[in-house]
């Protein structure tokens, strides 16, 4: 990876996006366990998590699309891209939207890892061989609103989830 | 060599991308034997210290400085002369014996001050009428020429005036002596209040104001004086007066006091002598009581 401030501020594209995932699989799981919430959702709504990740992928996926508007070549994407190999595992985020890969909550929980794992980095860093503040401070800052992005996907996620159920609901009663 | 050196590189990033695949499956292990309570709290703790890490305030702007200017407060005494009247705490009168107008340059324009003061002044507004000889010990005219508003400095004023042959060096021969012809004027009569052209040197306000920087006043006067020359020559000079703040005394009066301070050039008024400096620094300081 090439030490550039535009492959920092890719990184913090992807940080923004993807790290702070791994706080929100957590938090959903454990209060997906409680008895409050499964009463409410009358089920275990955790299996929802990796739409939501997906979800933000695709957000992420927009985001490059609007940035790479209106030349899409693919000349200009591959000079567009600083860490192509970091892009393409995060936007491999959107095949959560397959039922298949969905299956398994805890995928979604690794990939999103990878990118927790640059806070930690610069936590490490910063802790242990004093480096730069401001950096660690922007990441936490960074990572401030990818909670928000990814808790606002889930939360989106679960109102569509409960929308299609009770339309589903609604039309079964017709039927029945 | 360049086959080599690309072999070890494969190798690095081979040995880089294994060591990145181990670590991931063992966190996963490690993960799915953990609660999720549990994960929870440990990525809490990481996010938490991160947070509490990266919250130096090094980039938070201080609070501003408190303001450097000068923070002047008047009050809102107004004193004025009136008529002068005995008893009448309203008005206020100028307590002479207790007030004195001084004067300093240095001797020969080049050694320590010289000093020395006026015996005889007043505050009053001499107009050409009134520059007579008065046969008094006393003041020859009331001293009611001025006005002070402490936060209205526009309508401030005051007159003043000193005989000049009343100059006071605790040199009686000098004082009676070459201080008499080196001004210009007469000498002293016994008894006698000497307001004459020659004898006299008034100041009168044109305008005062507030000084920005601090709780006095500026104030821009003109200097009236004959000195050497053949005629009086009015000059507009700039000083600073202060006010010191009216207070009680023994619960029996109130008193305030008046102090202003200006220079002059003697030469202006064709004082030649070598015995002092061009320069002459005067300091009336008046103080007023309302017995």
């Amino acid at each position: 990876m090439e030490n550039s401030f535009f492959t920092y501020l890719e990184l913090l594209e992807l940080m923004i996006f993807f790290s702070g995932y791994t706080l929100i699989y957590f938090l959903i799981r454990v209060v997906a366990e409680t008895g409050f919430v499964k009463r409410l959702f009358k089920t275990n709504i955790s299996f929802l998590l990796p739409y939501a990740y997906a979800l933000a992928g695709m957000l992420y996926l927009g985001l490059q699309l609007k940035t790479l508007f209106p030349d899409y070549s693919m000349q200009h994407i591959r000079l567009s891209m600083q860490v192509p190999l970091l892009k393409t595992w995060a936007l491999l985020s959107i095949l959560f939207i397959i039922p298949a890969f969905a299956k398994k909550p805890f995928f979604s929980l690794l990939h999103s890892l990878v990118f927790f794992f640059f806070l930690v980095r610069d936590l490490g860093l910063n802790i242990f061989k004093g480096s730069d503040g401001s950096v660690l401070k922007n990441d936490m800052n960074i990572y401030t609103y990818s909670l928000l992005i990814n808790m606002a996907a889930f939360v989106f996620v679960l109102l569509v989830y409960n929308l299609f159920n009770k339309l589903r609901k609604n039309k079964a009663g017709q039927n029945g | 060599m360049l086959w080599l050196d690309d072999a070890q590189n494969l190798i690095c990033v081979s040995k880089i991308v294994l060591h990145t695949i181990k670590i991931i499956y063992q966190t996963s292990f490690f993960m799915k034997h953990l609660n999720n309570k549990l994960q929870l709290l440990l990525v809490i703790l990481i996010s938490g210290f991160g947070y509490m890490v990266s919250c130096t305030h090094d980039d938070s702007f201080p609070p501003p400085p408190a303001s450097t200017a000068v923070v002047v407060t008047h009050g809102t005494n107004v004193h004025l002369p009136g008529n002068m009247t005995a008893g009448n705490a309203t008005e206020w009168k100028l307590d002479k014996a207790h007030s004195s107008v001084l004067w300093s340059t240095s001797y020969v324009a080049a050694a320590g001050l010289l000093t020395g003061r006026f015996n005889q002044f007043g505050m009053h507004d001499v107009t050409a009428a009134k520059m007579l000889n008065y046969v008094t010990t006393g003041q020859p005219l009331l001293d009611s020429s001025w006005a002070f508003y402490e936060n209205e400095p526009a309508k401030t004023f005051f007159n003043g005036y000193v005989q000049i042959n009343q100059s006071n060096t605790g040199e009686p021969g000098r004082d009676a002596g070459c201080n008499v012809s080196g001004l210009g004027t007469t000498a002293i009569v016994a008894g006698t209040q000497n307001l004459t052209v020659t004898n006299l040197a008034k100041i009168k306000t044109t305008e005062v104001k507030f000084d920005p920087l601090s709780a006095d006043y500026i104030v821009t006067l003109t200097l009236n004086w004959q000195g050497k020359l053949t005629a009086p020559l009015t000059k507009t000079l700039t000083g600073r007066l202060k006010y010191i703040a009216k207070a009680n005394v023994g619960g029996t009066y109130d008193v305030f006091g008046l102090q202003l301070k200006f220079q002059f050039n003697c030469r202006d008024y064709g004082i030649t002598s070598t015995s002092i400096g061009d320069k002459i620094d005067i300091e009336c300081n008046m103080n007023f009581n309302n017995k």
